[in-house]
């Protein structure tokens, strides 16, 4: 197993985010028998990718000078680079703080010696380097995981979360309002948007084994849209989410339009369709696990 | 002058080390964070019904005491208490992460220190005990499952839970797969027991290469744990002197009158003290303040404990230990309470949403957690973290002065600096997505 060296050879590349993704990779422990691990500081004690290394997984965003150099250096002598998890492909949760005020306080910590120096706003991580796989989610699945190291071109998932989630879809359960953010206790097996949940796992790819909306909280969208949307506007999307909720519901097209904006859904719902970060086409839907 | 920087790694996020020495002598060792994503400013405005589901991916490692604690703050502020079945739920929650955490820290951070490897993974296993069937790696990593299953069963999504919510908690758990955890759970209790009976050998054959268990001077511990046993979920936190007697105890909303925080100009991270005074947080702290685990092998495990190092027990090392000991507390508490009916009453209580200031603890992996949250229009006006790790700040400082000027003489660095400055802020567990936001 360990020491292992005709086993093909990957290293995990953390910039600025949570090592959430890398706890879900911990948490397969699959791989430990098919690869090896050259170069991942949260388990391994090394301090650089090695030459020779295959695959490099890459986790977070771009935050400051020292991701920017980190990315650059090791993308450079690795086969296939694999961005990972909703920071790297779009910047994430810190994309919140896009805006002038909270920009002016990481310009004020500029100040600060010796340590690294903030950009302006968190990057994704192709807009510095050429990445070949997407594997999107908040964190990925350890399946997930396992899915891209080993044979991404033949994993096949539900296109959609509710194909995973198994709640019942009903006619005649129509709400009239949204019942804001969770109130109460939800009725098991019966869809989350009957009961007035802001649930969008009707457009959002699968995968996930729909873990947040069995237990019933609504998803939050974090794989981002389902191959349908993935090439297209945000808007599209937004009207597809739309359109269900008029099949579903009576709620008023604004009060949905109005909640999809909201932080804990735009930190994913636009990490695809509004990536125009220096006028680029949108990421291929092939390229998206 | 030199300056001697160590990169870090087998820790949580972007730290390194930096000493400057002179004529032989440590004059400063700086610990310093390198990375920031700046929660406290992105957080504002942001609907505070969210924040539970937002505020997880401060950080992967830590998301569940995140997520425990957002709703706390807001109950704080809404004036709702959830239903008892509720608190035992998230209970569950904290002792997954707690078990998950544990595992991490003890065997993938740094089992590896003891035997001299790069990594859990690439550890010598030839002159392992060969009834094994499994390697180091196999079983640290079930034991570790447990707590990550754990967190799924009482937390829904694996790394940023999302069960907890204002009022209680979504559901309960169902008999059939309450059992079917309650089972694991007693599967691998005797084999986490065994990995930490390794650990421990492992460590004291460490304590005697090296001839120290740390050779700073005692310190201030801080914690939120029961006094007669462990309590992740409690609201009040406690002080411990360096003689081991109780100099204070108050609840999260008081906690400025008690402890002092700065910002500095080499590290994303501040530093609290307590009045002054440098304080610990995380497991050593814990078990210096609790008389009890309340769980029979954990209680065996801590007498044998205090037997060897005394109580309160001050060198470094020994938070370490400690973390075993509460990993096997953590899988004995949860088959209490997988075994009792979880699914026997509503798990929320209804509430409306109010505007005022709101105060969240829980007792996080590294030491108390609080998130201070002020609501304005139903928005987040402020949101404040206040961060075990930050707690831990001026303590690993000081532990690495320390173990620098057992390494640097006039005449040369000895080599074992550089491990043993690894082995130092390993011991404090600490986590930079947390410290920095």
């Amino acid at each position: 197993m360990p020491g292992n060296s005709t086993l093909p050879r990957f290293a995990v590349l953390q910039l600025s985010g949570c090592a959430g993704c890398e706890v879900s990779l911990i948490n397969a422990s699959e791989w430990v028998d098919q690869y090896q691990l050259v170069y991942m500081p949260l388990v391994v004690s090394t301090h650089a990718v090695p030459e020779d290394t295959e695959v490099l997984l890459v986790s977070g965003g771009v935050r400051n000078d020292e991701d920017v150099y980190n990315l650059r250096r090791s993308a450079k002598i690795v086969e296939r680079v694999v961005a990972v998890g909703t920071c790297a492909i779009s910047g994430g949760v810190a994309n919140l703080g896009d805006r002038d005020e909270v920009r002016a306080m990481f310009m004020a910590q500029e100040q600060r010696h010796h340590l690294p120096h903030l950009l302006p706003k968190s990057r994704p991580i192709d807009a510095f380097v050429d990445v070949d796989l997407y594997l999107p989610g908040c964190p990925p699945t350890p399946e997930l995981f396992m899915a891209a190291l080993i044979d991404p071109e033949n994993y096949q998932a539900s296109s959609i979360v509710c194909g995973e989630c198994g709640r019942k879809k009903l006619k005649d359960m129509r709400p009239k309002h949204l019942i804001g953010f969770r109130q109460g206790e939800e009725l098991p097996d019966i869809c989350l948007i009957n009961q007035g949940y802001l649930c969008v796992g009707s457009s959002v790819r699968g995968g996930c084994r729909a873990i947040c909306t069995r237990p019933g909280h609504p998803c939050v969208g974090c794989r981002g849209p389902s191959d349908a949307y993935i090439e297209k506007e945000s808007q599209v999307w937004f009207d597809r989410v739309q359109n269900v909720f008029e099949r579903l519901t009576d709620i008023p097209p604004e009060e949905i339009q109005a909640a999809l904006h909201s932080p804990q859904l735009s930190m994913f719902l636009f990490q695809f369709t509004d990536y125009m970060d220096g006028g680029r086409p949108p990421r291929a839907k092939e390229k998206v696990l | 002058m030199t300056i001697l920087r160590f990169p870090l790694s087998r820790i949580e996020g972007h730290a390194r080390v930096e000493m400057e020495v002179q004529d032989g002598q440590v004059v400063t060792a700086q610990f310093q964070a390198i990375e920031m994503r700046g929660f406290r400013y992105f957080m504002q405005g942001t609907p505070a019904e969210q924040m539970p589901v937002i505020v997880p991916r401060i950080c992967g490692v830590c998301s569940t005491a995140h997520h425990v604690a957002s709703v706390k703050a807001l109950e704080d502020i809404f004036g709702v208490n959830p239903p008892e079945l509720a608190k035992e739920i998230r209970e569950l929650l904290l002792l997954g992460q707690l078990i998950q955490n544990q595992a991490t820290s003890l065997f993938i951070f740094t089992m590896p220190d003891r035997v001299g490897a790069s990594s859990l993974f690439h550890m010598d296993e030839s002159e392992a005990d060969p009834h094994q069937q499994l390697s180091l790696a196999q079983r640290s990593l079930k034991v570790r499952q447990v707590g990550t299953n754990l967190i799924i069963l009482a937390g829904g999504q694996f790394i940023h839970p999302v069960k907890a919510i204002v009022g209680g908690v979504t559901s309960g758990i169902k008999r059939e797969p309450a059992e079917a955890m309650l089972r694991e759970v007693e599967t691998l209790l005797p084999m986490a027991c065994e990995l930490f009976d390794e650990y421990w050998e492992m460590s004291m054959a460490m304590g005697e290469r090296i001839g120290t268990w740390g050779d700073d001077q005692p310190a201030y511990y801080i914690a939120s744990t029961g006094r007669t046993r462990p309590q992740l979920n409690s609201d009040v936190i406690r002080v411990l002197g360096p003689d081991g007697a109780e100099r204070a105890s108050f609840p999260p909303r008081l906690f400025r009158n008690y402890l002092d925080y700065e910002e500095t100009a080499y590290s994303y991270a501040g530093q609290t003290s307590y009045q002054g005074q440098v304080m610990r947080a995380n497991s050593l702290a814990r078990m210096n303040l609790a008389l009890s685990m309340g769980t029979p092998l954990a209680d065996a495990y801590l007498e044998k404990f205090t037997h060897t190092f005394g109580k309160p027990a001050h060198p470094i090392l020994l938070f370490d230990l400690c973390r075993g000991i509460e990993l096997v507390y953590a899988f004995e508490r949860s088959i209490e309470i997988l075994s009792k009916d979880l699914d026997y009453e509503d798990t929320s209580l209804p509430y409306t949403v109010k505007d005022g200031e709101g105060y969240g603890l829980v007792e996080a992996p590294r030491g108390p957690l609080i998130h201070h949250y002020t609501v304005k229009n139903g928005l987040i006006e402020d949101a404040e973290f206040i961060i075990p790790t930050v707690h831990n700040m001026l303590a690993i400082e000081r532990a690495l002065k320390v173990a620098g000027e057992r390494y640097v003489s006039p005449e040369a660095i000895n080599l074992e600096l550089e491990k043993a400055v690894g082995r130092v802020v390993r011991a404090f567990d600490p986590c930079i997505a947390c410290a920095t936001q």
